[in-house]
């Protein structure tokens, strides 16, 4: 029985290039690699298990069909986190045309609400240990709508500039700098309120 | 854009000397400002670097065999489309042709003429003579007997002109 390579020392541009060449074992060891990152990535966008997992297998789909087009401008790991990040994009796109707008994200949508959050005035994350913040963060959130999570997922975990998330989410720097600025004052507000209940 | 944009801006880094310069001296003055910032601040460097831990609750295996399946059924169906393709043009070839037959004999046949001109047919294999006159509305159609003479069978007037009457 052929034993299966063992590609523990090959790096990632040497199995990008053997999978373009269209070695599908090589592939796979790309998959492997990078299958948590890309599967956070969209869960993170998400937060649904279920969708996560569809959505990252089909980014994989699409860039073994795209392989031809990476030229190596950015780190494959990179290149596959924009592929994720558009089709969970399209996926929200498609989700919020059939589901109805709660007042807030309306609220959300008009602008205005964050100017009206009193500015939290305590760090509300000080003292706590990594695993307690990110656990709170996570939190927090779930409660901003998509389009406020993705803005706040692409510049502080892709770190992204303004005019690159603008592209990536189809609308003007205008918007991502007021989304932006709403999604961190309404964290800290919802951080505060976590402080507090930690607190009581 | 506003002030508290401006503000959020600096942080970020996306502004040029310039506004660099202008928002640093509002945020040296202005105590609300400076306040703002410092929330900015603490929520930039709450989140960055502290994204959740998530781990794909699947096998390697598992997740491979699907992305595996789909490669194999897209590149089966990508295969499978340029036979398709030929299918519609071994079809496509002989219909234009056919069409384009259909259109040379259906004008050549006197049944519509587009310059009011007198057009005048001789189909082969029936033999028989067609003329039709746009001018004078008139179709007249020639039979051969078995004797080869042509003769009229069937003639058709319309709006006969107002001195034929």
């Amino acid at each position: 029985m052929p034993q299966p390579p063992d590609f523990t020392t090959t790096l990632d541009v040497q199995l990008v290039a053997s999978s373009q060449a269209g070695d599908m074992i090589a592939f796979e060891e790309l998959v492997a690699r990078h299958r948590d990152k890309i599967y956070a990535r969209a869960f993170t966008m998400m937060r649904n298990e279920e969708d996560a997992i569809d959505l990252s297998q089909e980014a994989w789909v699409k860039a073994w069909q795209r392989l031809k087009q990476f030229q190596g401008d950015s780190s494959f790991a990179t290149w596959m986190t924009r592929i994720v990040i558009n089709l969970c994009l399209d996926q929200l796109r498609r989700q919020k045309r059939t589901r109805a707008e709660s007042i807030e994200q309306l609220d959300e949508e008009l602008g205005g609400v964050e100017r009206q959050m009193p500015i939290v005035a305590s760090n509300p994350t000080e003292g706590l240990e990594r695993a307690e913040l990110r656990k709170r963060i996570d939190k927090a959130m779930i409660q901003l709508s998509y389009e406020h999570r993705t803005v706040l997922i692409l510049h502080e975990f892709e770190e992204m500039e303004y005019k690159q998330i603008a592209k990536v989410m189809n609308c003007s720097i205008g918007t991502v700098m007021s989304r932006l600025f709403y999604a961190r004052r309404r964290l800290a507000s919802l951080l505060q309120s976590l402080k507090k209940e930690q607190k009581s | 854009m506003n002030t508290e944009l401006k503000l959020q801006a600096l942080l970020d880094g996306e502004l040029d000397a310039r506004e660099r310069r202008e928002v640093e001296g509002l945020l040296a003055q202005d105590v609300q400002s400076a306040v703002l910032m410092q929330e900015l601040k603490w929520m930039k460097a709450a989140v960055a670097g502290n994204e959740a831990e998530v781990k794909l609750p699947e096998t390697r295996e598992f997740y491979w065999s699907k992305i595996e399946r789909s490669i194999e059924t897209a590149e089966k169906q990508a295969a499978a489309a340029p036979a398709g393709r030929a299918w519609w043009l071994k079809l496509l070839y002989p219909a234009t042709g056919l069409a384009a037959m259909v259109a040379v004999m259906f004008v050549v046949s006197g049944g519509r003429t587009t310059d009011g001109a007198d057009t005048e047919s001789v189909p082969e294999d029936v033999n028989a003579i067609s003329f039709r006159s746009e001018a004078e509305a008139m179709s007249v159609v020639y039979v051969a007997d078995e004797n080869g003479t042509f003769n009229p069978v069937g003639q058709e007037t319309k709006n006969e002109p107002e001195a034929d009457k």
